[in-house]
């Protein structure tokens, strides 16, 4: 295997919240890598830590009340970026890694032009002209298919639709022709038929551009569309990795086998020919109280007194190529035998 | 079997506001819902479908009556809706209840969960007292809360927790049809399946007659008997699930499907991605209003003249496509 691009290795980010109720383990122990050119999709519900991961990498955790505890590694071409000179930190961020949004209604400046936020980036990063600098959002207007760009390029946020922002903030983040792009739920607030062309471009510009996609999401579509390798995270952790195809076939997490089975699913029967939707009991538990042993326990129709005692490492599922490409964090894995429901 | 809903050429038009402090000139009129008729038979859930800003929010608030609708003909459980006065009306509120999208904006967070729930029962002198204690209590075992939660605030709620209050509020008073404007949507994946459950599970336990406003057409599928696809304020396509589901006759119905992410990476589905936006519902182009979109090969002129009327295109199957015999 060629070297990573990124390598995150046990990252921890904790939150001191306000009043005292202790400590939220927002991300507890996260690792993965990511290859030159692949994506790699991250995906879980509210409160799993994907968010807090993609902040964490990119340095924009609040401290306090957040922080990054000691131990964590996050490696961008071997440097570790949580040791890197405030200097040093900001010629990587913006231009070698940038990052996309949920809300395209938020994140852009409504008091500037679409033309000078993409420029902006281009400006401080590549040192271009004013002028030359324009030519280059107009290029990237283009890239990102905003029809008549060189008028486009004078508009305000507000002049634009949903779909239209999001592509101005894939324009700003691509014009530094960065290597790895954080995608954080880059079609969660567009309609199905703006979702669609977003995830066709993005897939376009990673082919042409052959950068890196880390791609967060909540949507187990979205990503068997886009990812060549998936993590699943629970709780602050990862509790499941393969490659896309693998995933899918094999879901080996509880978790990871019950949020498939509880999708809507548009290419299978509908559950009321045959009842109920498959759903998973209870809800996520709170990330100032994760439970004792595998965080997953309380929701988990296979757990035994192990899982409630002692929390499983990743084990290897084997299957792949190579040890540790499908990785799973289960006990399961060691006593195949007891997955059979519980009556 | 007579309809128990039965809502015939609902208009809602939105007056264009005047730009400039309201000195300047009036803009067009928004027509957010553009002569809708549907009907749904007691016990059954007609699914409302379509993108931001197609109107069928509107069409809910409409029929109940949450804003006044402009023309159109509403009946519910034999009573015309739109003609009714404020007292009556209010006995019909009885009759007719809503649940929202946001289980956070929707909840009093100022009230316990037993205060927002005694709340109906008052008004409509259901109960009080003890006995108003007592439904609370079985209310909240229905919708799956354990009759402790009464003490709580909305805040101390998980999503699905608030949302399952809110379903019990709108059952407290013990109505016949209830309008679920995105239920489900603000929830993640693992709670929305339990709260589809827990609506099917009602429906059947109470013969519920359900409007289902969503914009997910694999959630959709999973709860109505019937789908309307509704495009610019107009129904584009109505039918019954599986006929629509297996065989969509309109070309923005066909793209809505195919936009749809499945999540296994062996499918192989042709992918049909719609250029451009969704045009203003001020400004609807002429002839078909999906025209300027429609991936249909055999598009021509008509379509950009002629508005299609929404006609039985298959048993059953309605479609307002000039090429339906032909769909994509």
């Amino acid at each position: 295997m060629t070297e990573p691009l990124l390598r995150v290795r046990d990252l921890q980010t904790y939150f001191v919240t306000e009043q005292g109720s202790g400590t939220a383990r927002a991300v507890d122990g996260v690792s993965f890598e990511v290859q030159p050119g692949e994506t790699l999709g991250i995906v879980g519900e509210s409160g799993c830590g994907k968010t807090v991961t993609s902040l964490s990498i990119l340095r924009l955790i609040p401290e306090p009340p957040g922080h990054i505890r000691p131990g964590s590694v996050i490696e961008f071409e071997g440097r570790n970026l949580l040791t890197l000179e405030p200097r040093e930190l900001r010629a990587i961020r913006g231009n070698q890694i940038a990052m996309i949004f949920q809300e395209p209604m938020t994140s852009l400046n409504p008091v500037f032009t679409v033309g000078d936020q993409i420029a902006e980036a281009a400006i401080v990063h590549q040192g271009l002209s004013r002028r030359v600098a324009r030519t280059r959002a107009i290029d990237m207007l283009r890239l990102v298919g905003i029809a008549d760009p060189e008028e486009r390029v004078d508009h305000y946020p507000h002049q634009m639709s949903g779909g239209m922002r999001q592509r101005v903030m894939i324009g700003m983040a691509l014009v530094c022709h960065p290597k790895l792009l954080i995608a954080d739920e880059p079609t969660t607030a567009l309609d199905v038929t703006i979702q669609a062309q977003i995830l066709e471009l993005l897939d376009r510009l990673q082919a042409e551009l052959g950068m890196a996609v880390m791609l967060i999401t909540h949507d187990l579509g979205v990503v068997a569309g886009s990812a060549d390798r998936v993590a699943v995270m629970y709780a602050g952790q990862v509790v499941e990795q393969a490659p896309t195809a693998a995933l899918f076939a094999r879901p080996l997490h509880p978790y990871t086998e019950g949020l498939l089975a509880s999708v809507p699913r548009l290419d299978a029967p509908p559950a009321r020919e045959h009842g109920r939707l498959h759903s998973i009991p209870g809800q996520v538990p709170a990330a100032t109280a994760w439970p004792d042993g595998c965080r997953f326990h309380p929701r988990c129709p296979y757990a035994w007194e192990r899982c409630r005692a002692e929390m499983p490492p990743l084990l290897d599922a084997g299957g792949g190529a190579e040890p540790g490409t499908h990785t799973v964090r289960c006990w399961l894995l060691t006593e195949p035998r007891r997955r059979t429901p519980h009556p | 079997m007579p309809a128990l809903v039965d809502v015939q050429g609902l208009v809602k038009h939105f007056p264009g506001e005047r730009a400039l402090l309201g000195l300047g000139r009036p803009r067009a009129v928004v027509r957010a819902v553009d002569d809708v008729s549907f009907a749904i038979a007691p016990g059954e859930t007609l699914g409302l479908v379509g993108e931001s800003g197609c109107g069928k929010s509107t069409v809910g608030r409409a029929i109940l009556r949450l804003i006044e609708p402009d023309a159109g003909r509403v009946t519910i459980d034999g009573q015309d809706v739109v003609a009714l006065g404020a007292r009556p009306l209010r006995a019909l509120r009885r009759r007719m209840q809503i649940v929202f999208q946001d289980p956070y904006g929707s909840l009093n967070p100022r009230m316990t969960v037993r205060q927002m729930l005694a709340e109906p029962l008052a008004i409509h002198r259901i109960a009080s007292g003890a006995d108003a204690q007592r439904r609370i209590a079985a209310l909240l075992e229905e919708v799956g809360l354990d009759p402790s939660f009464a003490q709580s605030y909305a805040h101390e709620l998980s999503g699905g927790q608030r949302q399952r209050v809110g379903i019990a509020r709108a059952l407290s008073v013990e109505p016949h049809f209830l309008v679920l404007d995105e239920p489900v949507s603000a929830l993640d994946v693992s709670i929305q399946a339990q709260v589809l459950n827990l609506l099917a599970e009602l429906q059947r336990g109470r013969r519920l007659t359900y409007l289902f406003i969503a914009h997910d057409l694999a959630v959709v599928r999973h709860i109505a008997d019937h789908v309307a696809v509704m495009y610019l304020g107009k129904i584009v396509e109505r039918a019954p699930a599986p006929a629509l589901y297996a065989g969509p006759r309109h070309p923005y119905t066909t793209s809505l499907l195919s936009a749809v992410p499945v999540p296994d990476p062996k499918a192989q589905r042709q992918r049909i991605v719609l250029a451009g936006d969704v045009p203003s519902p001020a400004h609807p182009p002429p002839g078909c209003p999906f025209h300027p979109r429609c991936p249909h090969p055999k598009k021509d002129a008509r379509c950009r003249t002629e508005p299609p009327a929404l006609r039985e295109v298959a048993p059953g199957q309605l479609a307002a496509c000039h090429f339906a015999e032909q769909p994509l």
